[in-house]
């Protein structure tokens, strides 16, 4: 490959792309989701192939409370004891990984931008004594999760532009619940549609959206500057196109001309607390409402 | 325009940058000045990776207490992850001491315990 057009075609964005079973060969794979029906809707989800021996396209949280219970029934006493021990080297590994997490927030604790760990103990702070579920952007492990409610799995694309829509989406299918709701926000991801706003607020959907403002579209800086090094280019033209700065969008202006509640930029990271508090008060009273958060990159 | 570095870059996976051992100064550690080390981590971009203070993200956790320059330095120029190398001629040594006198700079942070959200 040493002509151009081996070069390029022979080029990988990522060096490694590798898989490997985790089950034992004889195991019998059998899959419940609702993934499998996105094939005749509007929006299609298409990735890596999934090999499984039953696939079930149905809803997993009507399946789930049988299929436990069915289960159950089946568990021998001498099952039961390895499960008891498995969950015990669980509950080790949770508490040693949440000690790490505390640990690894500490670094950058005080810095501004703000840090995404603070950002998250915050927000956690605010919620955990709600009845609370997670509409957008991933919670971390300072959050504890225990409902099947409070997680939402990401498109699988990892595209740019349906986290905000989404997440007013499913803070309506939560409204009848009365459960809080809360996304954290990127905003690059924000700019692509930013009318959903608007639309939590014509229909009175109560939301909790926290910018994570690291004023890019980071996925996209971080691979332009690989490839540009890898291409030995140099990263100075990196952030054309990848950056969202001079100037910087006021995202609370924006939700606020459209009609919800909005603080921010904070840059300051003991503004923050209270700022997600009083927002979280107007969420309270059935409104969407935004903290827009300056932060670190990642 | 010089080419510049990310050269932190993409160290998800490098166990040499997980700034866990003390880096006492020693003859092989060069002289540099972190204030402008400083300004280079956020011009050439390396925050982007690694964060403002260094702390990670994306990429490797650099400070406090970074690795022993000798390995830093080996490091950028001959990354064994799916880092790109940096030579001399991109990321000059000075450049490269003052960058990791900046890292030598930062504190270390508080203890969890001592953070009221950290320590619940």
């Amino acid at each position: 490959m040493a002509d151009f057009w081996g070069t390029v075609n022979n080029l990988r964005d990522q060096l490694v792309r590798s898989s490997r079973a985790l089950t034992k060969k004889d195991a019998k794979l059998v899959s419940i989701s609702s993934n499998d029906l996105y094939l005749k809707s509007n929006y299609q989800d298409f990735q890596r192939y999934t090999e499984v021996d039953l696939a079930i396209a149905a809803d997993v949280e009507a399946t789930l409370p049988s299929l436990i219970e069915a289960s159950k029934r089946l568990v021998t006493a001498d099952r039961k004891r390895v499960f008891e021990e498995r969950g015990k080297k669980f509950a080790a590994a949770h508490a040693q990984a949440l000690e790490q997490a505390r640990t690894t927030a500490t670094y950058a604790w005080d810095a501004s931008p703000i840090s995404t760990a603070r950002l998250s103990a915050e927000l956690w702070e605010v919620i955990k004594d709600k009845d609370w579920a997670s509409v957008g952007g991933g919670a971390g492990r300072l959050w504890n999760v225990e409902k099947q409610y409070q997680t939402l799995l990401g498109g699988g694309a990892a595209g740019v532009g349906s986290g905000l829509p989404t997440s007013v989406g499913a803070a309506l299918a939560h409204r009848k619940y009365g459960r809080f709701c809360v996304s954290i926000q990127n905003d690059g991801d924000f700019m692509y549609a930013p009318g959903a706003i608007w639309t939590a607020a014509h229909h009175r959907i109560p939301l909790l959206s926290v910018m994570h403002n690291n004023r890019a579209y980071h996925q996209e800086v971080m691979h332009i500057q690989r490839m540009s090094n890898r291409h030995q280019r140099g990263i100075t033209n990196a952030g054309i196109g990848t950056k969202i700065e001079d100037p910087n969008v006021n995202y609370a202006m924006i939700a606020r001309g459209m009609g919800i509640y909005a603080e921010g930029p904070i840059t300051d990271p003991k503004d923050l607390g209270p700022a997600l508090r009083r927002a979280a008060d107007a969420v309270m009273r059935g409104e969407m409402a935004l903290v827009d958060v300056v932060t670190q990159p990642r | 325009m010089r080419f510049i570095l990310s050269f932190l870059f993409v160290v998800t996976v490098i166990p040499a940058l997980k700034a866990q051992t003390p880096a006492p100064a020693t003859s092989t550690t060069p002289a540099g000045n972190a204030q402008n080390g400083k300004k280079i981590f956020s011009n050439y971009g390396c925050y982007q990776c690694h964060g403002f203070e260094a702390q990670g993200g994306a990429g490797a956790r650099l400070a406090p207490r970074p690795i022993a320059f000798t390995a830093f330095s080996k490091y950028v120029r001959q990354p064994t992850g799916e880092m790109p190398p940096y030579t001399s001629r991109v990321v000059s040594d000075k450049e490269l001491a003052d960058i990791y006198a900046f890292l030598q700079s930062i504190p270390q942070p508080p203890p969890a315990s001592s953070i009221p959200l950290l320590s619940k």
